[in-house]
């Protein structure tokens, strides 16, 4: 899984730099503008391993907002899939605050908890939380008549019973959900530590902006794809274990 | 024991046809009794009203006797995270246990408890979800096509069965197999379209009870009336 998504990445982004690189040469663009090829290269040298421990920085702070975006879209996920005026509530809220743009929230919170750790998870966890939590609540608040009938009609349904068949019936689709939102986890960190954070790979893309060094942005960016990669990787083999583990 | 629908009109929200208008009939009495009429005429729309499925119409369903009415159909799964044996198990009293185990002899599932739902044949689904509804409290349970995809010999074991096993019960047993209905239930109910007055009409049939003393006059004539009704 990983060789295939890896030589998916590193095509986009050979194409990415190639026509970069192209675009430099056709329109005779300066150095400053796009450096060349080499002295990409000798600024990729110079910047990977600090950038790779940015990286790993990064991702720690994603994953982990990660997983907290998924224990709280499935704890509120399971209230959101009533249909009393509870799951109304739970349901119409996340619909519109998802619909606003949580990265315009992200100069309040820092100003609030500065830019630290707490900053970037929290900015980290809301951009990826709300789009998961619509998709949780919708999965588990569509009925499996054909499943559920035999315990409503016998008094036998409970929410936690509920819950298991609409998990387990939609174990693909909830697994796909997960590894999808990781993206957006990864996608909140960077934002989070461009605007205002004080460490991780998006502070070092800030940085590389301010000096306009094109080259330690392709560096960056590169390092963000196969991490990217490889977390979305580790989900998706994850998610089959256990697709496999409950599924005959 | 006994149901009554008095005056049954209904059509589904959002929609201008009728599935009833005016409908009455009566179930009488414990045994098996059948729906029978072409698709489309409303048989499972009135079964699940009588099991209180389905509200919205005008018109009253009496019942005397029969409080618990379970309504089952072929179209049934069971959740697929355990076998059917314990799944069927975490559903029935241990007093039951026993019984199960005669059900499970009687319905031909033995060799399939430890399998999940999806590994098991159409015939085999529709026996193992029917065991989980016999081993339930109930006063009339509603079979819509529950033995669909089972083989007739069995399938006619299997309603005999019932009838000894279950003497002071209610099933209401809808089917498009003319035959099965006419030889093995006492009643048929037989519904017509919304147009046709009444919608419902009753017949007998021999509620053959031991395979031996099956009468094939008898039958012929009870599946005759039903065309001529139907």
């Amino acid at each position: 899984m990983f060789h295939k998504r890896l030589q998916q990445f590193v095509l986009v982004y050979a194409a990415g730099v190639l026509s970069l690189i192209l675009m430099k040469y056709l329109l005779h663009l300066s150095d400053y503008v796009i450096p060349g090829p080499l002295e990409i290269w000798h600024t990729v040298l110079s910047v990977f391993v600090r950038y790779l421990w940015n990286v790993a920085d990064t991702l720690w702070i994603a994953v982990l907002g990660h997983l907290i975006s998924i224990f709280l879209a499935f704890a509120i996920g399971v209230a959101g899939r009533r249909a009393s005026w509870i799951g109304s509530l739970i349901r119409a809220a996340a619909y519109n605050i998802q619909a606003y743009p949580m990265v315009a929230v992200a100069p309040i919170i820092f100003i609030l908890l500065g830019d630290g750790l707490l900053a970037r998870l929290l900015i980290a966890v809301m951009i990826c939380y709300f789009p998961l939590l619509l998709s949780v609540i919708s999965i588990l608040s569509e009925p499996v008549d054909s499943v559920e009938h035999f315990y409503e009609a016998t008094g036998r349904m409970n929410w936690r019973l509920q819950v298991r068949i609409r998990a387990y019936e939609n174990i693909h689709k909830l697994t796909t959900v997960i590894v999808g939102s990781a993206t957006m986890a990864m996608v909140g960190t960077i934002v989070a530590e461009f605007v205002a954070a004080d460490a991780g790979i998006g502070y070092s893309i800030r940085i590389a902006l301010y000096q306009s060094d094109l080259s330690k942005i392709l560096a960056a960016l590169f390092l963000i794809g196969i991490s990217t990669s490889l977390y979305l990787t580790a989900l998706e083999w994850a998610g089959d274990v256990v697709e496999r583990k409950f599924q005959v | 024991m006994q149901i009554e629908c008095q005056n049954i009109s209904f059509q589904y929200p959002h929609t201008d046809i009728h599935v009833f208008d005016q409908l009455n009939c009566r179930i009488d009495g414990a045994g098996f009794h059948a729906l029978f009429g072409p698709s489309g005429l409303g048989k499972t729309t009135l079964a699940r009203m009588i099991a209180r499925e389905i509200n919205g119409y005008s018109g009253q369903i009496l019942s005397d006797g029969t409080e618990k009415i379970l309504y089952t159909h072929n179209m049934e799964r069971f959740p697929g995270w355990a076998g059917i044996g314990d799944i069927i198990s975490s559903t029935t009293q241990a007093s039951d246990l026993k019984f199960l185990d005669t059900l499970v002899d009687t319905f031909g599932v033995r060799s399939c408890m430890n399998a999940r739902f999806s590994q098991l044949s159409l015939g085999q689904k529709n026996r193992a979800n029917l065991i989980r509804y016999l081993l339930q409290d109930f006063d009339m349970l509603v079979m819509d096509e529950s033995l669909a995809n089972v083989d007739e010999t069995t399938r006619g074991r299997i309603i005999i069965t019932l009838k000894t096993l279950f003497p002071g019960k209610i099933f209401l047993y809808i089917s498009h197999n003319m035959l099965e209905v006419a030889k093995f239930c006492r009643q048929v109910i037989v519904l017509r379209s919304a147009d046709k007055s009444p919608q419902a009409q009753s017949i007998f049939g021999q509620d053959l009870m031991d395979a031996e003393n099956f009468s094939m006059p008898h039958v012929e004539r009870t599946m005759l009336e039903m065309v001529h009704v139907s």
